[in-house]
Order: C-alpha cells, then sequence, then structure tokens
C-alpha cells in the first residue's frame, strides 16, 4: 500500500521533470511558426528527428557513438584506476601524501585542455592520444574523492580494526573500502561525467569517428541539425550512465537506512 | 610466576599528559589487581582517568609509567585474550550482524566461523536478526551483537566501557541482567567502568571508586551479596550510601540523599 503510494509520488515526479522540456519544445515550434529566424539556423524539431532517423539507420550514429564510448571507457579506465589507486595511497599514509600532494595540487592548476599540445606531441593525433587526454579528466575527481573517503575514516572504526588485529588488507576491504565507499561512488560518478566531456574534447581536435567528429562534420558542412542531435545524443548517454550508476549506488549503500526504514 | 588465565593487574600505574609544556597528570600511581572470574567495577566522576586506564589495559595506550601486566605478561598491545566493548556499540554499519559478529574471526575457516558465530548470536538472544543491519537495530539490540562480537573472540577478560550508558532506564536494568547471565556462563574476567552506582553494585563483586585531577584509586568495596542481587535490599542500600559518601566528600557542593 505505501510502496504503491511512493511509486505514485515517483511517477508524479517523473512526470513533474518532462513539463520543462516539452514547454521549451512548444516555445521552439511556436517561435518557428512566427518565421523569426532561417530554418537553416532554428532548426524544426521535427527535422532532427528525422536526422536522428536518418543517422542511426545508415549506422553512423551507431558507429561514431560506439568509437566514443570506446575512448570513454578505456580513458576512464585508465585514469580512474590511477586516482582510486593514488587516492587510497595517499589517503592511507600521510607520509606519502605529503610527498605526492605538493605535485598533484600544482598539476591540478593546468586546466585540462592546456595538456592537448603536449599531448598531441607525445601521443600523436591517433587513439592514444585522446585516451590519455580523458583518462586526465577521470584522473582528478577520483582521486580526490577516494582520498576524502579514504582518509575520512572515522577513528573509532581504526581503533576497532586494531583491538581486533586486523593485518592491512582485511582491514583495507573491510573497513576502509566500504567506509569511503559512498565518496568512491561520488568519483565514479563525475569521473565518467567528464570522460564524456573529454571526449568530445578530444575528437574536436581531430577524429575520423566519433561524436565529437560527427558534430564537427556536421559544423564545417553547416548542419546544425547533425550538430544538434550530437548534443541530445550526448545528454541522453550521460544521463542514463548516471542513472546507470545511481542503481548500483543504492545496490552498494544499501546499509544506510534512514530512520523511517527507506533507503537513503 | 604462573598466574591464573584472565588476570590483569596495575601496578604504580602513572600517566601524564602534555598540555602546553605542562605535564597534566592522568593516572597517579594506580595499583589494582582483577583476579581471574571476577566481575569489578569502576566509577568515577568525569575525568578521572577511568577510560584511560581501561585503554591502557586494552593495549591501546602504552605510553605510561609503572606495570600493567595480562596473565603476568607485559601489555604491548591489543591481544586477542582481551576483548572489548566499547559505549557507542561501534559496529560497522556495513556489515550484518553476522558479519559484525565474525569481525574478529578472520583467521578460522568459514565453517569455523558461522558455527562461533551462531552460537554466540544465539548467545546474546538474537537468533533470527543474523542478516540485519546495525541501523535496523535498537540501541539494546547492537549492544548485544556488540557483546557477542567481543566474545566470540574468546577473551579471558572482557573490557566494558559504559556499555549500557547510552540505554535508556529499563532497556538497561534488563541489559544489565543480561551480563551478569553471560558473566556466569562465559566465566570470564570482567571489567566495566560506569557512573551508575547501582549498575555497578548489581553486577560487581567489588567496585573501585576513582577521584578525579589526579585520578586514584581511593576506595575499594566489596559486594559479599549473593547473585542475582535485590536492588530494593537493605544491604544493596547500605552499599550504596557508603559509594556515594565517597562522592560526597570529593565534591564541593554536597548533594543530599535519603535512605
Amino acid at each position: 500500500m505505501i510502496k504503491n503510494l511512493l511509486h505514485r509520488f515517483a511517477l508524479r515526479d517523473k512526470l513533474l521533470a518532462l513539463i520543462v522540456p516539452l514547454l521549451v519544445l512548444t516555445l521552439w515550434q511556436s517561435v518557428l511558426s512566427l518565421h523569426l529566424f532561417s530554418e537553416l539556423i532554428l532548426i524544426p524539431p521535427l527535422t532532427l528527428v528525422s536526422t536522428f532517423i536518418e543517422l542511426a539507420s545508415s549506422g553512423d550514429l551507431t558507429n561514431n557513438i560506439l568509437a566514443s564510448l570506446q575512448r570513454v571507457i578505456t580513458g576512464f579506465l585508465v585514469g580512474g584506476s590511477l586516482g582510486f589507486i593514488l587516492g587510497v595511497v595517499t589517503g592511507l599514509s600521510p607520509f606519502m601524501n605529503r610527498v605526492l600532494k605538493p605535485l598533484i595540487k600544482a598539476l591540478q592548476q593546468v586546466p585540462e585542455f592546456a595538456w592537448m599540445p603536449l599531448i598531441i606531441l607525445l601521443f600523436g593525433i591517433d587513439e592514444l592520444a585522446k585516451v590519455v587526454f580523458v583518462a586526465i579528466g577521470a584522473f582528478y575527481p577520483m582521486l580526490f574523492n577516494t582520498y576524502q573517503g579514504v582518509s575520512g575514516v572515522p577513528k573509532k572504526y581504526q581503533e576497532l580494526a586494531w583491538v581486533f588485529d586486523y593485518r592491512r588488507f582485511s582491514y583495507l576491504t573491510k573497513v576502509v573500502i566500504p567506509s569511503a565507499l559512498p565518496s568512491i561512488i561520488t568519483g565514479i560518478r563525475l569521473s565518467l561525467g567528464l570522460s564524456w566531456m573529454f571526449v568530445v574534447g578530444a575528437e574536436l581536435f581531430g577524429a575520423d569517428a566519433g561524436l565529437g567528429y560527427m558534430m564537427t562534420w556536421g559544423r564545417q558542412l553547416f548542419q546544425i541539425d547533425i550538430v544538434m542531435v550530437g548534443l541530445i545524443v550526448i545528454g541522453a548517454i550521460g544521463l542514463v550512465m548516471n542513472s546507470l550508476l545511481l542503481i548500483i549506488e543504492k545496490r552498494l549503500l544499501s546499509w544506510r537506512i534512514a530512520f523511517d526504514g527507506r533507503t537513503l | 610466576m604462573s598466574v591464573e588465565k584472565g588476570t590483569l593487574e596495575i601496578k604504580n600505574l602513572s600517566k601524564s599528559f602534555k598540555v602546553d609544556n605542562n605535564l597534566l597528570p592522568i593516572l597517579n600511581n594506580i595499583n589494582i589487581k582483577f583476579p581471574a572470574g571476577a566481575f569489578i567495577s569502576i566509577i568515577g566522576g568525569s575525568g578521572c582517568g577511568k577510560t584511560t586506564l581501561l585503554r591502557i589495559m586494552l593495549g591501546l595506550d602504552t605510553n605510561y609509567e609503572g606495570e600493567a601486566l595480562m596473565d603476568g605478561e607485559r601489555i604491548e598491545g591489543p591481544g586477542s585474550n582481551r576483548g572489548i566493548v566499547f559505549q557507542d556499540h561501534r559496529l560497522l554499519p556495513w556489515l550484518t550482524v553476522e558479519e559484525n559478529v565474525a569481525f574478529g574471526l578472520d583467521k578460522l575457516n568459514r565453517k569455523a566461523k558461522k558455527l562461533v558465530v551462531d552460537e554466540h548470536i544465539k548467545l546474546v538472544g538474537l537468533s533470527g536478526f543474523e542478516s540485519a543491519y546495525p541501523s535496523q537495530l535498537s540501541g539494546g539490540m547492537a549492544q548485544r551483537v556488540a557483546i557477542a562480537r567481543a566474545l566470540a573472540n574468546k577473551p579471558e577478560i572482557l573490557l566494558l566501557d559504559e556499555p549500557l550508558g547510552s540505554l535508556d532506564a529499563l532497556t538497561r536494568i534488563h541489559m544489565q541482567k543480561e551480563l551478569e547471565r553471560l558473566w556466569l556462563l562465559e566465566k570470564i574476567t570482567m571489567v566495566m567502568v560506569t557512573h551508575d552506582v547501582d549498575e555497578a553494585i548489581y553486577l560487581s563483586d567489588k567496585v573501585v571508586i576513582m577521584s578525579s585531577r589526579p585520578g586514584v584509586i581511593k576506595k575499594i568495596i566489596d559486594v559479599p551479596s549473593s547473585r542475582p542481587r535485590d536492588r530494593a535490599s537493605s544491604e544493596f542500600m547500605q552499599i550504596k550510601a557508603e559509594i556515594l559518601k565517597e562522592f560526597h566528600l570529593g565534591t564541593e557542593y554536597p548533594f543530599a540523599y535519603a535512605i
């Protein structure tokens, strides 16, 4: 009964979330019917749909999505793992933190896009360069959030592990990682989000496939519809990834139960 | 020199903290023996160093003068022969009741672990709650799990740091009975730090009274009555009066009580 009610509320929330996009669409369509702008600049929504169908049915869209997705996943895995490991190391050992922190902080001041010229010089403009660029984007949020989680293990749990004579490895798996998990998952979410931003950035610098490439190509041909389909697809994939991670997060953190018995 | 297992002895122990280059004495020349199998309570006002004393016995604090001996050997750090129940239950919120009780049993294989865990969950009366998370338990239940976790390690001595301090009055009385039952059953030494005079008298063979700044042992009072004890008996009241008198002398603002 209560569960049903909650479901209905959840459904209502979802419907509410649709109101603004629908309003924008209506506004868009009505401005179009006033013929204020050329249809080349302000594309009718229906044109977007047909461009989308065209791109999707030719297989172009799928290929471009897969190309970008592959770079995102590889870059995220490389940069994210590195960030995770360094986060655990600096979080556990104050000594390592003192040694590594100044360098990390200094490098963090460099805007990520400023790495691009160096990356191109070192790795060319092939796949590797793009993956490296994505990895740099994925690295920092993972590092900082893991560090925060690992270094923030409450002292009372550290003491407990000490009293129960825990060895390093079990301490890590049973106390540190679970305690840091909420932070780590936030790190993963931010890191994946940035990976998407960076892959599009990397593909703007030159590529022969990928969503960023598709949009550059659309820009060069002055086909705003292609550019906009790219934008929408990127947004949609980002949204899907984020919600998938939220579901995983809820599963993993099911022990965090609120006062009224609902999971947080 | 051989000692019966479960004996903890403190000899000429003093400890001070350094505060702004001044040494602030916390414990001063503490001498006390916790004989094997006894239930002993330590009571005293806040700041009397009773928690520090417990931490030393546990092995979390080894920076002191004098000696702290477990079974005749100097305490160098935490060890599985000493168990602890903290005031806050300190269960790991991401582990179930079962996993929390198994927390100290990493070295056992799966089967042996399961056996010990089941036995101790049953011991504290929580069968059926094996897969519950700490956030789903009441304060009293959580503290039972903490006790089961400490006992599962088969300690020779159980240290209890105000274990019932955060429970409501009724649950508290109920848990005192439970502690007594477990103590009679397990036949191990128990040392409990508490604020509650009734609780100390109800459970202990001896009540150690400490006074503050620096922490010294003021008096050790024997509780000779048979168990289970009647909180309303005149003997109980007499011992209570004797203990309260000790505190009365130590305070600037005397409080009144009636027998």
